[in-house]
This record gives C-alpha cells, sequence and structure tokens, in this order.
C-alpha cells in the first residue's frame, strides 16, 4: 500500500465527478451488501489517508478527495433507501453524485409518492384497485394492481401490496 | 535510531501508555512500575508541578490545588451543565476564559484545560522516554468516541502542548478493539462497552481479517465511574448531615477525603458484598469534639445507588444496537473496557443485557492504550499488508444553524470518516449583507440543544436581491473526527469578513503564546496552529473560468486549494473555521439544481415538502427553496 502513482491519481480526481458511485468502487450495479462493502474495503485500503501519510502536496490532498468520495459512495450504496434514490436519480440521468441528506429526502419524497402512484395511470389503477379492496373483490384488485404497475414497474409501494393480495 | 511513536490513553481518571515494536505491544509502566498513573496534577506550594498518582495522594492535604477529572471540562464551554456540576463537586476553583471558555484558577494563576491535560500528557511522555531510554515526539492519543469536535480540538492541542505531534485522535473504543483483534485474524462482530471515569461510550465493530469497521457509536460524556462515586458520597454526606447536622461538602478537606473514601468503597464492592467506611476526625462538632464518619455500605445498597447509571448505559447500547442495524445476539462478542467494568455489578448486568458473558481476556485499563499504540505504530509504518486498517465513524450529527433557532443536518451521526459534503446557501433577504454561519453537532433539531462548534459571519456580497447570492458551505470531517468548514461566495473577487468563534478554549494566538512559552517542547513547525482566521486570496480569473462546475461546487480546483493550503498548512487536521473566497463563474448553475428534489421527471412539487424548509430559513435560505 501507499504505492499509489501520481498520474493515475491526478487522472482519477479529474474523473472523480463523472464516475457514478458504482464505477468508483469498481462494482456491478447489481452489486449486494457485501460486495459493496469489501469494494469499500478495498477502496478504502488503497487511498484512505491513513494509507498514504508518506504522500504530499497537491497528489495527497487529491487522494484525500478521493477518499472523501469513497465514502460518500459506501454511504449512499450501503443503504437500501438511499441506494433507491440515487439509482432513480441515475436513471433519469441525473449526476453521478448526491449529498447524502438530499437522498435521505429524495428516498422519503419516493415513498411517499409511490404510495398513491408517480404516473397519471399508475395513480388511477392504483385508486381503482383500492376501490376493489374496500369492496372485497380481489381478483379485481390484483388485475388493477398490475395494471398499475405496467407503468410503474418499480414502484415498490404496488410490489407490496400486490404480494399481500396475492397472500392474503 | 528508528522513529518510534506511543498511544496514550488519556483517561478522566487515570492515563496509561504503551508501545507496539516488533509484533508486539506493551504497557509501558511509570517510576514506581505502575501501569497506569492518576490523571492529577497538583500544583505545590513551592511552585512545582506534580503529575500522577503522588498528586493524586496530594488531594487531600491541599484539595484547592490538585486538579483531577480535568477531561470532564476539556472542550466545554462554561455555561454548560458539566461545568456546574463540576464547580459543585471540585474543590479546585473553575472560572471563565475568554469567550465561554473554562479555565482552572490555582493561586494567583489560571490555567486553560488543554495546558491542564498537556500536563498530564507530558508525564506519560517521560515515563515512556524513561522506559524507552529515547526522546519519543509522536503519539496517538485516545479520546472517548462521542467526544464532540470542540473536545477533539482542545485534547488535540493539549498534545502539542505537550511536545507531541498527534499523529491521530483514536476513539477508545476503536482503539480497544484494535488491541482486542490485533493478530488473531478474526472475523466477528463485537461491541466495546467502555464505562471510564467520566464517560461512557458503546461501539459495534465489525472485525475484519484486516479491516477494523466501525459500524455505530453512541455514548453519554455525562456518564462514569465518578458519578458511582458521587452516589456514595450523597449517601455518606447526607446521612452526616441527619446525624450532626454538619454538611461535609463545604469543607474541601472533608470533602476530598470523603471522595477517596467512596471510591474505595466502590472499589472493595468487587470483592466483598459489604464495606465499612470509616473516616476519623473528618469534622469537629460545635464543643469541639473530634467526629468519625463510621458506615457499612452493603452491595445490595450499592446496586440500589447506581443501577440507574447502569440502565442508562443500555438505552445507549440500544441506540448503537440499532443505527448499526443488528440485535445483541447478531454479536460474536463484548469486549469491557474502564475501570468501572470491573464491578461485578457492571459485568452482571452487561451480560445480562447482552445475553453473553464478556471476554475475559481484556484488561480494561489497559487495553486502549495497547490499540493506540497499535495504531501508532501502523501509523509511522504506512499501512503494510495485513495491517489492522481502521474505518471509523463520526458520533454526532454535523449540523447548520437556519433561522428559527433550527438546525439543519448536513452530515449525520455515524457516518464514516473522512467525509465532505456540500450544501448551497443564498440570501433570504434583498440586499442582506452578510450571512451569519454556526456549526452545530448534536442530535437536535433545535439550534441551542446541540453544541456550538463556532460561527462565523460571512459577508460582502455584491449588492443582490435575495436568492442571487449563492453561497456553498463545505463540510468535512476528517479521520480525526475534526470538523472543518469553509464557505464560498460564487461571486468573483469578494472579500469575506470573518469572525471566527473560539472552538478549544485557546485562541489561535493564545496557543502560540503557550507553545513559545516553553520553546524545548515546541512540536516542529508543521504541526503549530495556523494564524487566526485568515482569508484566502483570491485565484486567478482563469482558474475559475476553467474549472469544472460541478467540481467547484462541491471540491475546490486544484488552484483553489492551493489558495487553501497557503492560508491554511494545517489543513488536513483543521484548528479553527476558515472561510475561504474564491472566483466563481456566475453563469454556473447552482448546486441544488443537480440535487433539488424537485427536478424528478414527471413529478408534481410537494409543496408539503419545502413548506417546512422554508420556515426554517431566513438568515440562510436554502438555493433549493428559492429556486422552486
Amino acid at each position: 500500500m501507499g504505492h499509489l502513482v501520481a498520474t493515475e491519481v491526478r487522472a482519477l480526481v479529474g474523473l472523480l465527478d463523472e464516475l457514478d458511485y458504482y464505477q468508483l468502487l469498481e462494482i456491478d450495479s447489481t452489486a449486494q451488501g457485501s460486495q459493496v462493502k469489501q469494494a469499500y474495503y478495498s477502496a478504502s485500503r488503497r487511498y484512505h489517508p491513513d494509507a498514504n501519510r508518506d504522500l504530499e502536496g497537491e497528489i495527497s490532498g487529491h487522494v484525500h478527495t478521493i477518499s472523501k468520495r469513497i465514502t460518500e459512495a459506501y454511504q449512499v450504496l450501503r443503504d437500501p433507501r438511499r441506494r433507491r434514490a440515487y439509482d432513480a436519480m441515475r436513471d433519469e440521468g441525473g449526476a453521478a453524485r448526491i449529498q447524502l441528506v438530499d437522498a435521505v429526502a429524495r428516498a422519503d419524497k419516493q415513498a411517499r409518492d409511490q404510495h398513491e402512484g408517480t404516473t397519471p395511470n399508475g395513480r388511477r389503477f392504483f385508486s381503482l384497485a383500492k376501490h376493489d379492496i374496500e369492496r372485497g373483490d380481489k381478483d379485481a384488485a390484483i388485475r388493477n394492481v398490475k395494471m398499475a404497475m405496467t407503468f410503474e414497474p418499480k414502484n415498490a409501494h404496488f410490489k407490496a401490496k400486490l404480494a399481500e393480495l396475492r397472500g392474503a | 535510531m528508528a522513529e518510534i511513536a506511543i498511544g496514550i490513553d488519556l483517561g478522566t481518571s487515570n492515563s496509561c501508555v504503551s508501545i507496539a515494536r516488533g509484533g508486539s505491544v506493551e504497557v509501558l509502566p511509570n517510576a514506581f512500575g505502575e501501569s497506569i498513573s492518576a490523571s492529577v496534577v497538583a500544583f505545590k506550594e513551592d511552585g512545582t508541578v506534580q503529575v500522577g498518582n503522588a498528586a493524586k495522594a496530594n488531594v487531600i492535604h491541599d484539595p484547592m490545588s490538585t486538579v483531577s477529572s480535568a477531561k470532564r471540562l476539556i472542550g466545554r464551554f462554561f455555561f454548560s451543565e458539566e461545568v456546574k456540576k463540576a464547580q459543585a463537586i471540585c474543590n479546585y476553583k473553575i472560572v471563565e476564559g475568554p469567550n465561554h471558555s473554562v479555565r482552572i484558577q490555582v493561586r494567583e494563576e489560571q490555567f486553560s484545560l488543554p495546558e491542564i491535560s498537556a500536563m498530564v500528557l507530558r508525564e506519560m511522555k517521560s515515563v515512556a522516554e524513561e522506559q524507552l531510554g529515547q526522546e519519543v515526539r509522536k503519539a496517538v492519543i485516545t479520546v472517548p468516541a462521542y467526544f464532540n469536535d470542540n473536545q477533539r480540538q482542545a485534547t488535540k492541542d493539549a498534545g502539542r502542548i505537550a511536545g507531541l505531534e498527534v499523529l491521530r485522535l483514536l476513539n477508545e473504543p476503536t482503539a480497544a478493539a484494535l488491541a482486542y483483534g490485533f493478530g488473531r485474524g478474526l472475523s466477528q462482530r463485537v461491541a466495546v462497552y467502555d464505562l471510564g471515569g467520566g464517560t461512557f461510550d458503546i461501539s459495534i465493530l465489525e472485525i475484519g481479517r484486516d479491516v477494523f469497521e466501525v459500524l455505530s457509536t453512541c455514548g453519554d460524556t455525562y456518564l462514569g465511574g465518578d458519578d458511582f462515586d458521587d452516589r456514595v458520597i450523597d449517601l455518606l454526606a447526607d446521612e452526616f448531615v441527619s446525624q450532626f447536622g454538619i454538611n461535609l461538602r463545604g469543607d474541601p478537606y472533608a470533602l476530598e477525603k470523603l471522595k477517596l473514601a467512596a471510591e474505595n468503597a466502590k472499589k472493595g464492592l468487587s470483592q466483598e458484598d459489604e464495606v465499612e467506611v470509616r473516616i476519623p476526625d473528618i469534622a469537629t462538632d460545635g464543643e469541639g469534639n473530634s467526629l468519625t464518619l463510621q458506615r457499612i455500605v452493603t452491595i445490595q445498597e450499592f446496586s440500589s445507588l447506581v443501577m440507574d447509571l447502569i440502565q442508562r448505559s443500555f438505552k445507549v447500547c440500544d441506540e448503537a444496537l440499532q443505527q448499526a442495524g443488528l440485535v445483541a445476539r447478531d454479536l460474536d462478542g463484548v469486549i469491557l473496557v474502564g475501570g468501572p467494568t470491573r464491578l461485578p455489578l457492571v459485568r452482571d448486568s452487561v451480560t445480562q443485557y447482552f445475553q453473553q458473558e464478556p471476554k475475559s481476556d481484556v484488561d480494561p485499563d489497559e487495553v486502549v492504550a495497547l490499540g493506540a499504540a497499535i495504531h501508532a505504530s501502523s501509523l509511522i509504518g504506512g499501512v503494510e499488508e495485513g495491517d489492522a486498517f481502521l474505518l471509523d465513524v463520526t458520533p454526532l450529527s454535523l449540523r447548520i444553524g437556519v433561522a428559527g433557532g433550527l438546525a439543519e443536518t448536513v452530515i449525520e451521526r455515524n457516518t464514516p470518516v473522512p467525509i465532505e459534503q456540500a450544501r448551497a446557501f443564498t440570501t433570504y433577504q434583498d440586499f442582506q449583507e452578510s450571512v451569519q454561519i454556526k456549526v452545530y453537532q448534536g442530535e437536535s433539531r433545535k439550534a441551542e440543544d446541540n453544541e456550538l462548534l463556532g460561527q462565523f459571519e460571512f459577508g460582502g456580497f455584491k449588492k443582490a436581491r435575495r436568492g442571487e447570492v449563492q453561497i456553498d458551505v463545505t463540510f468535512e470531517i476528517n479521520s480525526d473526527g475534526l470538523v472543518n468548514v469553509t464557505a464560498r461566495d460564487q461571486e468573483t473577487g469578494q472579500q469575506a469578513t470573518t469572525e471566527i468563534a473560539l472552538s478549544s478554549g485557546l485562541s489561535p494566538e493564545e496557543m502560540q503564546k503557550i507553545l513559545e512559552a516553553s520553546p524545548a517542547e515546541r512540536v516542529d513547525p508543521s504541526d503549530a496552529p495556523e494564524e487566526a482566521s485568515p482569508v484566502a486570496p483570491p485565484v486567478s480569473e482563469e482558474a475559475a473560468l476553467t474549472a469544472d462546475d460541478e467540481m467547484i461546487l462541491s471540491e475546490p480546483s486544484d488552484e483553489a486549494s492551493a489558495a487553501k493550503a497557503k492560508v491554511d498548512p494545517n489543513a488536513e487536521t483543521g484548528h479553527d473555521l476558515k472561510v475561504d473566497v474564491e472566483p466563481r463563474d456566475l453563469s454556473e448553475p447552482l448546486l441544488s439544481a443537480e440535487t433539488d428534489p424537485t427536478d424528478l421527471d414527471g413529478l408534481e412539487i410537494d409543496d408539503d415538502l419545502f413548506e417546512e424548509a422554508s420556515v426554517d430559513l431566513a438568515d440562510l435560505a436554502s438555493a433549493d427553496d428559492l429556486e422552486e
């Protein structure tokens, strides 16, 4: 350790805002919790200030910057809520980076939105489904939740409702 | 001679020093062969200063000039609860210094807390030097995990005053886990239950083959063995009042005798079911007869006196487990740290709470110093393959003050460090000339319930309507757990006015004076505190124009870093809050443009979401809200 190459560090710091967290940690976007952790460990061993005390000046600052971004990436990807919010932002072509408190706020908003639906059609069918549930027509409810899900396939609340209806 | 670095456990009641060399680690005993020394400083009448166990023995002879438990006061504001509590129980004089800091007055002289702690550190340094036969200049010093930035800064200052280059402020439970796992190749989840003389910490760690990751840490800096003693003191003193009508607390000499007796009673109850407290000549009655305090204290009685304190520690444990996303049965081990954990009462309660016996192969008095030494050695050697590598967290949420007396979270507690986060703010009123930036640590949305780390006025904006000025505030927490805050105006060529509050109880000027007063103790200049409140020179026009906009929003550009480095020789450890001003291309978008929750495609703006926030922001308005 502590044998980082200056040119490599400069290149990485220059790319930092373009790399998403998965690229930064060198993992697949489907990586599970333990893989995220292992990636964080090995990236930290490489860039953590403790591993680079011998560096000085500009390069030392760069390594510090990278280390802080690695921590941020881990803090977002290790937490399912923050990660979902980040993935959604990424899917929409957003920035590679999200501030931690924004990730939380976004996740909260996401959860609230998903409760009713995020698209007009999703909302419409889901509200029909809720009527069906009140009337006790489970089959109709399942059909309408499924319809809602064709518009919002990633809606966790819809998914959960469908599972609940099928289980009941 | 090979470079060496020691580990020092700077405790509330006792301190311990240790060294790791050649693959083994050992405690360095003092001249009397004792592995721990009392964190007590005695100022003798002849002007000499005594530190350690001998100083502790001095307390009954000269209670007003013997300073103990200074750690309870370090980094505190004079108006804090802890200081009031200490004033009630301490015989030495606690007075107010500049900027609400705490000073200790001994005879005619006043000392800051970092100076007192430096005396203890210097003693530990010389214990090590004596044992090792060579000069020691570098050390890792441990702090309670739950110490806030003010307390950490002050401790670091103490190290510098003592002539030490502080390689790292290491959290005590983390140090303990490091010593426990050292060289064992473990793969475990452990809880470190650290009940010290004055503070309680609980940390949950995941120990991998070569990585020690702290999952969560929680604590109470108002809970420790001292509190156990206080309960016994209250029992004895109250009974003496009802028996003889004499309040022993009013007499410094009697109070010190009581304290010692209470501590001994507590220790005695570790082995016996009951102890007898007997203090002859503790007071004289109205007729001049000498009175003796005599009382048998049983373990049941003691248990009922302190049980609520122990229960309080478990509330904190609940929190730590919850933050780590674990339950007690997920843990592979429980490590006990701190003298009070020797009490069977504490051990049994911990066993019951965690549903397992704590590890018995750990010495609760020495383990923290051993861990500090291991870390010190790995830091001077660079991290080698196979060396334990530490990933720690920040114990407290970092917040920024907003209008309405509220404090908004910027970095949540238990976020790993080092970390940097940025928030964009703007002015709330037309032609507002400055904003007051207040930085807090704590878990309350109400600003006043948190610890104020520092504040500065940031101004010199161009004349502009509300929302037109953009201020980026960057918050950094480094590997020492120290906080650095930087504010940047987006405007080209603006000057900033800065007002920096004390954070460690010593201003940079005072610190400089102290260091100059003892040139022999002086550390190398690179470790000296930086000058007060510098304003960075504006960087070149070119730099700002060519900088990548996303980059400059969250990270200073290379040029900006260089400018910052000029005024801040100690950027990594950061002493006080700093304000940097740098020019910025006006055409650049606001930071919030990327992170604004309203920017989700196809979503309606949820007014409720913002209603709360916009009430918060008067002086400082979040750019998110104004854009909306």
